[in-house]
């Protein structure tokens, strides 16, 4: 694994918006912002390190529903923060089956030369993001630097990116058990109505009729105890970029689980507890030692004088706290309260920059179905991934 | 090879391309108290489209009277009676459109945790995404 230095293409930023990427640039204040979308550089893997990406992804995802099916035996979702008027719904779910289409495992690694295996810090399980820059973005770069000079000594590139056509297979598989149309919603932001406008994209390409809407649109009716369209139909199959935990918190909370059964949200409400930070020390409970996961604790780090505290439900890095040698070095701030868990810090990995600037890749491995089948790269000065991390293609050979 | 023979996208570019050019659905538009909490549509209909409405004060004079209800456009909070709205404007925004509720159904019961107060969700994002 190498960072690779690269001159970006010409019209780069023309190039990603006409594919799809209107948020290329980090909204800092100023009219010329860093490159969210960053192609001066590139992560290059071996082949063979893919296959320990790809095994590490198939293998957590085994272990994560193991763990949840712990959690729902041994009813431990009082640990999770989990609302008890959820526990009916999240246990019919998961009994039941109905559809679930992708995850993001976000791990830390450095490469097979680092003599480590790839760490698991978290598994966006419930609505994962970067997803058109992973499927789409990097897959037109790489398929346009192929012919690259600068790329000429690597010989043919490839890039392990099957998102796209597991996509579309998996709506596919899902069809039969699907009301049509589907809604996708999501809140008012080009990141996130792209994002599910490129997962309904797939869906139709599989031939899935759809319908886009926000979040805020969706309607309930109490006569007819449903969720409507802003046509006032009802909805049944419903996509949403929305987090469980904050569906279940706002005034619609109670219809959805009220109505559960008889509405087919994607993600299922199971992805709860796999979304939660908490399912790392229950892995860890579960899986000690694992070359996979690292040393994890509900609300005490034990022993570890290296960890990170995160609560059971922040996100983009916000309410994170990172302790070396027992001393605080970093902290975030965010809106995120409650619960935290401690999780040991990753061996480092570190990239520099042509000028020195340190580089802390992290790695989102796409789970579609259950396949691991696409990397995404997320990179930030600090050690911290946050909302101002870029987006790094990758290639291998 | 792993990855994909064959990326298109066809809605993505269109929807990309709407962004930029500046298409946008309507917003939402409800009749709301002093409070800014969300009252019933016809609060606002009944009342005259000013600031403040004049009452005589039986001396041949006028009192001011504040303007109970009033309409709100965009913003976070939904159409649900009794929610509080912000983040929006008092008067229309040029070049938007808005609607507001309809019949018994009542929406924007949800997306508010991330519209809330949201400045702190920015960079490349501002979503719920993760």
């Amino acid at each position: 694994m190498q960072r690779i230095p690269l001159t970006p293409r010409e019209d780069w930023q023309q190039k990603v918006e006409s594919a799809g990427l209107t948020f290329h640039t980090l909204e800092d204040g100023t009219a010329n912002g860093d490159p969210y979308w960053d192609e001066s550089a590139a992560y290059q893997f071996t082949a063979a390190e893919i296959d320990t990406l790809e095994a590490a992804g198939n293998t957590l995802q085994e272990m994560c529903l193991a763990a949840a099916q712990h959690i729902i035996d041994q009813k431990r979702y009082a640990e999770l923060d989990i609302p008890a008027e959820a526990i009916p719904a999240i246990e019919w779910a998961w009994n039941n089956e109905p559809p679930a289409l992708y995850g993001r495992f976000d791990l830390s690694w450095a490469g097979a030369e680092s003599g480590h295996a790839p760490k698991l810090l978290e598994y966006n399980a419930d609505t994962p993001t970067s997803l058109l820059e992973a499927a789409v973005i990097q897959w037109n770069w790489v398929k346009e630097m192929d012919h690259n000079k600068e790329l000429s000594a690597f010989g043919s590139l490839d890039q392990f990116n099957s998102i796209h056509e597991k996509l579309i297979a998996k709506w596919k598989d899902i069809d039969p058990f699907l009301s049509k149309p589907i809604y996708f919603a999501a809140l008012d932001n080009p990141e996130d109505q792209l994002t599910v406008t490129y997962l309904r994209d797939t869906a139709e390409q599989a031939g899935l009729p759809t319908l886009q809407m926000y979040m805020e649109e969706i309607g309930w009716n109490d006569e007819q105890q449903a969720f409507l369209d802003p046509n006032e139909d009802h909805m049944f199959s419903i996509f949403k970029l929305y987090p469980w935990e904050a569906m279940l918190q706002e005034e619609f909370g109670p219809h959805a689980i009220d109505t559960y059964q008889s509405t087919r949200w994607i993600e299922p409400i199971w992805k709860m507890l796999l979304s939660n930070k908490g399912i790392l020390p229950i892995l860890w409970q579960l899986y000690p030692n694992h070359e996979l996961l690292l040393e994890s604790h509900f609300d005490s780090p034990g022993t570890m004088a290296d960890y990170v505290r995160k609560p059971l439900m922040s996100r983009e890095g916000a309410n994170i706290t990172l302790v070396r040698d027992n001393a605080t070095i970093a902290t975030t701030g965010g809106p995120y309260n409650g619960p935290q868990i401690d999780q040991a810090l990753a061996p480092e990995a570190v990239f520099a920059k042509e000028n020195g600037d340190r580089r802390h890749p992290i790695l989102g491995l796409w789970m579609i179905d259950q396949n691991c089948c696409g990397l995404g790269i997320r990179e930030s000065a600090g050690p911290i991934t946050d909302n101002f991390s870029s987006f790094v293609p990758h290639f291998f050979i | 090879m792993r990855r994909s023979t064959q990326v298109a996208a066809p809605l993505l570019a269109a929807a990309a391309l709407a962004i930029t050019t500046g298409c946008r659905k309507p917003e939402m538009q409800r009749c709301v108290d002093e409070n800014n909490r969300v009252v019933a549509d016809n609060f606002c209909a009944s009342q005259p489209n000013q600031q403040q409405q004049q009452r005589p004060d039986g001396h041949g004079g006028f009192i001011f009277i504040p303007m109970l209800y009033h309409y709100y456009y965009g913003g976070w909070g939904g159409y649900g009676l009794g929610s509080t709205v912000g983040g929006g404007r008092l008067t229309p925004s040029w070049g938007r459109s808005y609607i507001n509720s309809s019949g018994r159904t009542l929406r924007g019961g949800f997306g508010r945790s991330f519209s809330e107060g949201g400045s702190h969700f920015s960079g490349h994002a501002g979503g719920a995404g993760e």
